[in-house]
């Protein structure tokens, strides 16, 4: 569903991304770990398209996204660390207008509060303003547009991070329920937890490169942080 | 999904508390400075309807008496006052309203409002023009600058961008709801002027050219596009809203309040027009040019005596002395024509710079053409002056004609009523809408190059705007 092929980004002769190949089928959840400028959040700034690649290519779909970006944003969806809403509008009109622009505009009230149940939100919170919701709040919302949009790969950007320990878990939770319909989902992430947790496979990036990818059920997390910290190790 | 992205911006415009403070203030300018016009309007009109019957009167009742001293009592000739000065009253306070028409004379006219107002009126009149051409350029301004740089600082735009929402259509959205934000304050304002201006003439509606009214209408609406366009372009463009809103409301400075003043020194640096004195100095001097007075009179002499063959002016079948008063008018028409139109034809130029400086600012082609249509402009003074002018000469025709015609020889000659009944009343028709459309042929292209280039801008900043 996501493919990299040699995907590479420079900046200025600083290389952000180094040749980055991996494949996230449907079903599966693959972390991406590493240190800030690993160049995680640069692999999904490409997948969206946001940032053009110096070379390589990123294609969702069997689609080059620097091609059709349109085409292969219908089958995304995108959770940042904070996922950003229109605070003078409902939960419900934030839901409604994204589900809109995402190709879904005939949804009626039901099936929008439906989409809002389903991850786990309160009914009486959908006709509150945004201005009044949590983060872990939003980060619901996110999921609620990319179930209301039909999204078949999910683009996660350290989504759980500053979220209880609740709030987080029930996340995970919504993850595993959607890659188990079928989603492919690339996940940046510093919880190393959360990872083992959600995660069926790793891959750990160091200063732009994919050092090291694991399947989570090879070890325990005792191992996970060993295998990541010597990875750290200069 | 245009039209989706536009009723977001409105609902979430209409929840700002600031939009709806700003949008109240906006209705009151707009109500107060359009009742401020009704009332400037129905009063003139009232003015103008007895003044030209009282004019009339005067003139029919006047007792018997030679016609060239009546031609010295004169006339005066009112401009009607155009409905439209209701929005716009253009340079109508500054220029006068009635002319003075009596012989030998091509008088200035006279009884101009400004001159009655104090200091203070001055700066504090506002009409309907200055609320559509700087306060509501300003008020979308407010509404714009944030479109895309603000929902950039706030993260909803990669949210947006993420889900697939073409940009374009992003921008054709944004700019849509600023419309509807704007429609919910011009549209009611609209309706009460049309609602006014039927019920000031007793005519229904748009009474007046209602092409005037229509081309007024878009002209407004395509100056408004474009403003708004600019503002979304710059708030695509822009790394930050505050940015934005410094380069824009800068921006409308510059183009609602510094250019016309500055192209107004600039127009009268490249083609002068004299003082009032010199003015007068210059025209006095061709007027009471003797010699060519003489020379006029003697030829008009000899083509008479040939023509009558006759030996000398006693023995002619009419009076001289009619034919010598409407040759002195002959004279003086050459030297006003002469005088008036190189002082016409220059301000003609100077309107043709404001014309051109468009291309910096458009606001000054919007200025020009709302006058224009509202038929307060510089053009359409000369026009009625124009027709005024040749009324004038007309009277001066007719009673001079009568002299040469019944005056005899060693008698004082008295007309009455039959006379001055052969002077028609002045009636006056402002030039339609086409005409004046013509005059602004050069200020409609530059806002229509604005408008292009402005919606073109905008739509390529939007597809290349960063997310971040």
């Amino acid at each position: 569903m996501l493919e990299a092929h040699a995907l590479t980004k420079r900046y200025n002769g600083v290389t952000a991304l180094n040749a980055l190949t991996l494949t996230v089928a449907p079903g599966d959840v693959f972390c991406l770990l590493g240190a800030n400028g690993a160049g995680k959040t640069t692999t999904i700034n490409l997948f969206l398209n946001f940032i053009a690649p110096t070379s390589g290519t990123a294609l969702v779909n069997g689609v080059d996204v620097t091609k059709e970006p349109l085409e292969t944003k219908r089958h995304l969806a995108y959770i940042p660390e904070t996922v950003m809403l229109y605070k003078n509008l409902t939960g419900l009109e934030n839901l409604e207008y994204f589900a809109a622009l995402a190709g879904k505009p005939d949804l009626t009230r039901e099936q929008l509060v439906g989409y809002f149940r389903e991850v786990g939100l309160a009914v009486e919170a959908a006709d509150r303003r945004v201005g009044t919701y949590s983060k872990g709040m939003r980060q619901k919302v996110g999921i609620a547009i990319a179930l209301a949009k039909g999204a078949k790969a999910l683009l996660l950007d350290e989504p759980t991070s500053g979220l209880d320990p609740k709030a987080s878990n029930e996340f995970s939770d919504l993850l595993r329920r959607l890659s188990g319909s079928g989603v492919a989902v690339l996940m940046a992430t510093h919880d190393l937890f959360r990872a083992k947790e959600s995660g069926t496979r790793v891959g750990i990036m160091k200063h732009g490169t994919l050092v090291a990818q694991h399947t989570t059920d090879e070890f325990g997390h005792a191992d996970l942080e060993r295998i990541y910290l010597e990875h750290m190790r200069d | 999904m245009i039209l989706r992205i536009a009723r977001k911006e409105l609902l979430d415009l209409s929840r700002d508390g600031r939009f709806r403070v700003l949008s109240a203030l906006v209705l009151v300018v707009s109500v107060v400075s359009l009742a401020a016009g009704w009332k400037t309007y129905t009063d003139l009109a009232a003015q103008h309807r007895t003044a030209q019957q009282a004019t009339r009167d005067q003139w029919l009742n006047q007792p018997k008496k030679n016609p060239h001293s009546a031609a010295h009592y004169g006339v005066y000739a009112f401009k009607p006052a155009s409905q439209m000065a209701m929005v716009d009253t253009g340079i109508d306070p500054y220029v006068g309203v009635a002319v003075w028409l009596e012989a030998h004379k091509q008088n200035e006219m006279k009884y101009r409002p400004a001159q009655d107002r104090t200091a203070v009126q001055r700066f504090g009149s506002m009409n309907g023009a200055e609320v559509l051409q700087v306060l509501v350029p300003l008020f979308i301004v407010l509404m714009a600058f944030s479109a895309f740089a603000g929902e950039r600082e706030q993260g909803t735009l990669r949210q947006l961008l993420s889900v697939g929402a073409r940009p374009r259509d992003l921008a054709l959205g944004k700019a849509l709801g600023i419309a509807g934000g704007l429609g919910l304050i011009l549209l009611p304002a609209t309706v009460l002027c049309v609602v006014a201006l039927a019920l000031s003439t007793g005519e229904g509606l748009l009474a007046d050219d209602p092409w005037r009214v229509v081309a007024l209408g878009a002209v407004y609406l395509v100056y408004f596009a474009l403003v708004t366009a600019l503002a979304l372009w710059v708030s695509a463009w822009a790394s930050s809203s505050r940015l934005a809103l410094v380069v824009l409301l800068t921006f409308w400075f510059a183009n609602s309040v510094v250019a016309s003043r500055v192209v107004s020194d600039l127009a009268a640096w490249l083609h002068p027009t004299p003082s009032a004195v010199e003015f007068q100095k210059a025209l006095e001097a061709d007027l009471n040019n003797e010699q060519e007075m003489e020379e006029r009179l003697e030829r008009k002499r000899e083509a008479l005596l040939k023509q009558y063959n006759v030996a000398s002016v006693d023995a002619l079948p009419i009076a001289f002395s009619g034919v010598s008063l409407q040759e002195g008018e002959e004279h003086g028409n050459e030297v006003f024509d002469k005088h008036f139109g190189a002082l016409f034809d220059q301000y003609d130029r100077q309107n043709r710079v404001f014309q051109w400086s468009a291309i910096a600012a458009p606001m000054l082609a919007t200025r020009g053409l709302s006058m224009g249509l509202s038929g307060t402009d510089f053009g359409q003074h000369r026009h009625f002056i124009t027709a005024a002018e040749s009324y004038r000469r007309d009277i001066q025709r007719t009673l001079n004609g009568d002299i040469a015609k019944n005056q005899k020889a060693g008698q004082v000659y008295m007309a009455g009523r039959e006379l001055w009944d052969q002077v028609p009343p002045f009636t006056y028709e402002p030039p339609p809408a086409g005409w004046v459309l013509r005059q602004y042929s050069l200020a409609l292209l530059v806002l229509g190059a604005w408008l292009v280039g402005a919606v073109a801008l905008m739509m390529r900043a939007a597809t290349t705007a960063l997310v971040d």
